[in-house]
């Protein structure tokens, strides 16, 4: 669709407010042989209801929950349909009933989506999100044939069974147009894979120089390794509930103001050229000057018409006027380092052709104006598919809460897992965040969703 | 009557925790419906596109991957011969290509853009070095083809 209708950008509006209560992780490996998907689930579960400072006991919010949404990308990594029903049973919630959302990469943010609409209906009161990816029963080569089925396989996955092949192609394509320094791209990795070594729950910290990144093995010319997201085994848990049980559960309730979804041609080759959607902070004049010889095409190869679409709906759901200014902190959904510049354009950040300045300004690091994954991202610290885009809301919930210390800077969560907490270790807490913004994304941006999280 | 045991065993990968491999090796019957006129259409040297054949219908662009059916108003479309020269509009050389590429790794992979099609349509460079902007033309794999989109190729022009 390239023109739309009165209604088709209707913005979305939740009949009653919906909360985030409490999130729950499990840490985060390449192979996770030690425990099933069900085990890694209540683990996940457990720690949301058990660690979160809530009001009332596990049991006690046992008997709130009323209906339940599960993430899982794909059945071919866990080599189980219907793995979610084994879930739901293993978690003791039958016979309530359930849903398993399944979008690309975007599953998490779409189960967050899910499960919001059934709150802000009035469906449901309080809902689990649970989420989770097992990527570790086949090898790297096979996984990445794997996700590649979710390319068009008709007519894209025999052309390198790679989704990190499909970027390069897009950043190939965005660097001719837009002239980004290579040295740029790299300190997104530098900045993401730093802000993992703080987090107990990381796969892939460390501290890398701009150029390592550079010199680092190149997978699809020309992003290197640690310029992609890893391969995870683990899950991640969010509840969801309608404001009574909200009250009753926490005294740090956190609203989710708003949650929407876009989407855009599975095939990055079928996105037709069309009129840029204008965010609140853009203008017609802001694209003036953005066509010419190289920039040939709106979203082209430079764009995700689904991540401006679902932050288009977001920011009017949730009122925000200005992402830079409204916003303390954000999670993109940085799968490699040219997404990332491209997600700065897509969600407000900076205008098209300008997102290098989001990172060369400072502005996406912990103290600048808007830090940017915090987390440890994709990048640094998981992609467990079905379980990235919970992990990014329970992330942006605890720093709303205060909490990121007492969920990152606890030894004895470093020992948990196996690990010990760095010497040099450090807060990442944003002081007084108020407003937190997730985005979530899929396939080369078929399906995106864009959450925002408020502390009340 | 007594059963015996399954004569078949799973390899043990590793006794603690009890891991074990399960094979798969079946084959799935894919048919590519209308679509198959493109793929039949590369054995001709023709690289056939589509456009809307409702003449209501407001974009009347030609699709490359071809849709049999219009998505702006699910009309029929009409197929069409793409032009087979065009210009290379973005590349990358594939180092660790995913299990199942048939192609040698440092294949370059590239996006095309060819006159009046509204996609730009993603094959490979069969010679030469890869340069946005750069002439290409199609070339056709018709001596022992593969079935699938490898069929088709490009090289500078
Ligand atoms: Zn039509």
């Amino acid at each position: 669709m390239i023109k739309f209708g009165p209604q088709n950008l209707r913005i979305p509006k939740f009949e009653r407010p919906v909360y985030v209560v409490a999130g729950g992780l499990t840490d985060y490996r390449k192979r996770y042989p030690e425990k099933n998907t069900c085990q890694l689930c209540t683990e996940a579960l457990r720690m949301a209801v058990e660690e979160n400072d809530l009001k009332l006991d596990p049991e006690e919010v046992r008997r709130s929950v009323n209906w339940c949404v599960y993430s899982q990308f794909a059945d071919h990594f866990g080599d189980q349909l219907l793995a979610a029903a084994k879930v739901h049973d293993y978690l003791g919630f039958d016979p309530l009933g359930n849903i398993e959302v399944k979008t690309g990469g975007a599953t998490g943010g779409s189960a967050v989506l899910a499960a919001a609409q059934a709150v802000a209906s009035g469906y449901a009161s309080c809902v689990p999100v649970v989420g989770w990816e097992r990527m570790d029963e086949v090898s790297t080569k096979v996984g990445n044939s794997y996700i590649a089925s979710a390319a068009c396989k008709d007519f894209e996955s025999e052309l390198g069974w790679m989704y990190a092949a499909y970027y390069a192609l897009m950043a190939q394509r965005y660097q001719y147009e837009n002239n980004v320094p290579r040295d740029t791209l790299a300190r997104i990795a530098c900045k993401n894979h730093e802000y993992a070594r703080h987090s107990p729950f990381a796969q892939n910290p460390g501290k890398y120089t701009v150029k390592e990144i550079l010199e680092n093995d190149i997978v699809s010319h020309p992003l290197s390794f640690l310029e992609c997201c890893v391969m995870s085994v683990g899950a991640a848990v969010l509840l969801l509930c309608d404001e009574p049980t909200a009250r009753r559960l926490t005294d740090k309730p956190v609203q989710l103001k708003a949650i929407a979804g876009g989407s855009h041609t599975l095939r990055t080759a079928d996105r037709r050229h069309m009129p840029i959607l204008l965010l609140p902070n853009e203008t017609p004049e802001t694209y003036a000057d953005y066509f010419g010889a190289k920039r040939d095409a709106w979203p082209g190869f430079s764009s995700f018409l689904a991540s401006r679409t679902a932050a288009y709906l977001a920011y009017h759901m949730a009122g925000i006027k200005d992402p830079l200014e409204d916003f303390d902190l954000l999670e993109t959904h940085d799968a490699f380092t040219i997404s990332d510049v491209q997600t700065y354009e897509d969600i407000g950040l900076r205008p098209y052709g300008r997102g290098r300045e989001f990172i060369e300004s400072g502005d996406a690091y912990f103290e600048g104006r808007l830090p940017t994954n915090l987390s440890g991202g994709l990048i640094g610290t998981m992609h467990a598919v079905g379980a990235t885009g919970i992990f990014q809301i329970v992330e942006l919930l605890w720093q709303l809460q205060g909490k990121y210390d007492k969920f990152h800077g606890d030894a004895a969560l470093w020992r948990r897992y196996g690990k010990e907490k760095p010497t040099d270790w450090r807060s990442l807490q944003v002081h007084n965040a108020k407003r937190g913004c997730a985005i979530s994304h899929a396939g080369t941006g078929s399906h995106v969703t864009c959450a925002i999280l408020e502390r009340v | 009557m007594s059963i015996e045991w399954p004569s078949a065993t799973l390899e043990v990968v590793q006794q603690r925790p009890l891991t074990v491999k399960n094979p798969k090796t079946w084959p799935h019957i894919h048919s590519y419906g209308g679509w198959g006129r493109f793929f039949a259409g590369l054995q001709e040297r023709k690289i056939l596109a589509t456009r809307c054949a409702n003449p209501r219908c407001e974009e009347k662009r030609l699709w490359l991957p071809p849709r049999c059916e219009c998505p702006d108003c699910w009309h029929a479309m009409d197929w069409v011969e793409a032009p087979q020269r065009g210009r290379l509009y973005t590349w990358s050389i594939v180092k660790y290509p995913g299990e199942l590429f048939k192609l040698p790794p440092d294949t370059p992979l590239i996006s095309v853009e060819l006159d009046g099609v509204c996609t730009k349509v993603m094959s490979w460079l069969k010679e030469g070095k890869p340069e946005i902007g750069m002439p290409v033309r199609a070339v056709f794999n018709t001596q022992r083809p593969t079935h699938t989109i490898l069929d088709l190729a490009w090289v500078p022009a």
